[in-house]
């Protein structure tokens, strides 16, 4: 489900997630599932961020003329 | 014999002009500056001298990027020339104060005119982007301040496409390179923001980062800009026009990425955090469920103890009714016909007595 979210997106989904298990909405019922998914959505996140890397290009341009 | 040569006064002042050009194009002259003054708003005059000559110069008012002022040391680029009345002059290209003393006069001069114009009003600040994936970079890649940046910005987040336009950043040359280069960025409208960098230098390797121009096309810049130019100590016009001063170029990347390392921690953190705060609502609910128990068993004892002492007292009004115990009480009990001559039972607690009525009469 994750695959096609930006980074950006992944940690707004989990900070959704965590905040699920602070609010009124809790149920022990349905914690660990949640938990699962939170630990997954985590181990992606890292996995992205250790991937990322810069593009850097220096321009052709001669700014000298 | 050498030929005699013939010349119209326009001829020999061309050939001239030809010579002193070819023998010393891009010459700098370096001195202090005399009579300075500006002509119809226009033209500037004034001479570079030393401790034996003087030279006069000349330019238009667009090409001085840096206020003047009598007494200041400044560096001079140029051409000799002899003009049509067969005077020399040095015909400026451009000018730069130098030495710290003539600098600082320079800078204070152009910052309070900058400053009357509201060039460096806080209202025209912009933020920068919280989610940078097009970063423009103005800088000279040979440099120093340079390589922090692209280690630093490395170091703290990726996916960004950086486009650098190399230029010079110092001397008479690196301010209209920058200004070239602001103009690329801000023309294609590709990039978020714009970095302007350089590490540090002395207070003449900084000074072109004071150019009027170069400050008039920060402020002016659809795309925001970060400067991150010398040393926190060093506080350039064009740090005071930009969107966001950065004290160094490392800091600028600090301040224009977050840290992913950072960003690790708290994600493992917070996954972690919510571990404990499930085993504290298993415990919470398992701790209300035994108190749940203790009350109903408490409720229940209650019921029974009440139940219980209602019978107990039951029993002792029926002990007390009981006939037996009132016989107990030394009392009889008499059953039969009461008329005089008739026999009746009399029953004690421990005997039964047969009696005759003798008389019955009223009490």
């Amino acid at each position: 489900m994750s695959d096609k979210m930006s980074l950006k997106q992944k940690i707004e989904l989990l900070d959704d997630k965590i905040e699920w298990f602070y609010s009124d909405e809790f149920d022990l019922a349905k914690a660990e599932e949640k938990y699962k998914e939170s630990t997954e959505l985590a181990k992606e996140i890292e996995k992205d961020l250790s991937e990322l890397k810069n593009k850097i290009e220096v321009l052709a341009e001669d700014f000298s003329k | 014999m050498q030929s005699e040569i013939k010349l119209t006064p326009t001829e020999f002042l061309a050939v001239t002009n030809q010579n002193l050009e070819y023998a010393f194009s891009g010459v700098t002259l370096e001195g202090e500056v005399v009579s300075f003054k500006i002509n119809q708003g226009k033209w500037v005059f004034f001479d570079v001298k030393d401790a034996g000559s003087s030279v006069s110069c000349f330019m238009t008012l667009f090409q001085l990027r840096m206020p003047l002022k009598d007494g200041m040391k400044v560096t001079v680029r140029g051409v000799p020339k002899v003009t049509k009345w067969g005077k020399f002059s040095f015909t400026v290209t451009a000018v730069m104060p130098v030495g710290e003393g003539s600098l600082k006069k320079s800078y204070e001069l152009l910052k309070k005119k900058l400053t009357n114009e509201g060039l460096f009003n806080v209202e025209r600040k912009r933020p920068l982007p919280g989610d940078l994936t097009r970063l423009g970079v103005v800088s000279s890649v040979d440099a120093a301040g340079y390589a922090d940046f692209v280690k630093i910005l490395n170091a703290r987040w990726g996916g960004i496409d950086v486009q650098v336009a190399h230029t010079q950043v110092q001397g008479m040359d690196a301010p209209d390179q920058i200004i070239r280069a602001l103009k690329y960025f801000n023309e294609r409208s590709e990039v978020q923001v714009i970095a302007i960098l350089r590490g540090g230098g002395s207070a003449d390797d900084l000074a072109c980062f004071n150019d009027e121009e170069l400050v008039r096309t920060i402020a002016a810049s659809k795309i925001p800009i970060i400067t991150g130019i010398g040393h926190e100590v060093d506080e350039s016009l064009a740090d005071l026009a930009a969107d966001v001063r950065a004290s160094t170029p490392s800091n600028a990347a600090e301040m224009l990425t977050p840290d992913k390392r950072s960003i690790k921690i708290t994600v493992n953190d917070s996954v972690l955090r919510v571990k404990n705060v499930v085993l504290n609502k298993i415990e919470s609910a398992s701790r209300e469920k035994v108190e749940k128990m203790n009350q109903l068993s408490r409720d229940i004892k209650g019921r029974i103890d009440n139940y219980a002492s209602g019978l107990e007292q039951k029993l002792k009004i029926l002990e007390a009714l009981n006939p037996e115990g009132i016989l107990k009480q030394g009392y009889a009990i008499l059953t039969g016909k009461i008329f005089p001559g008739d026999v009746v039972k009399i029953t004690t607690y421990k005997q039964e007595i047969k009696a005759e009525i003798k008389e019955v009469y009223e009490r």
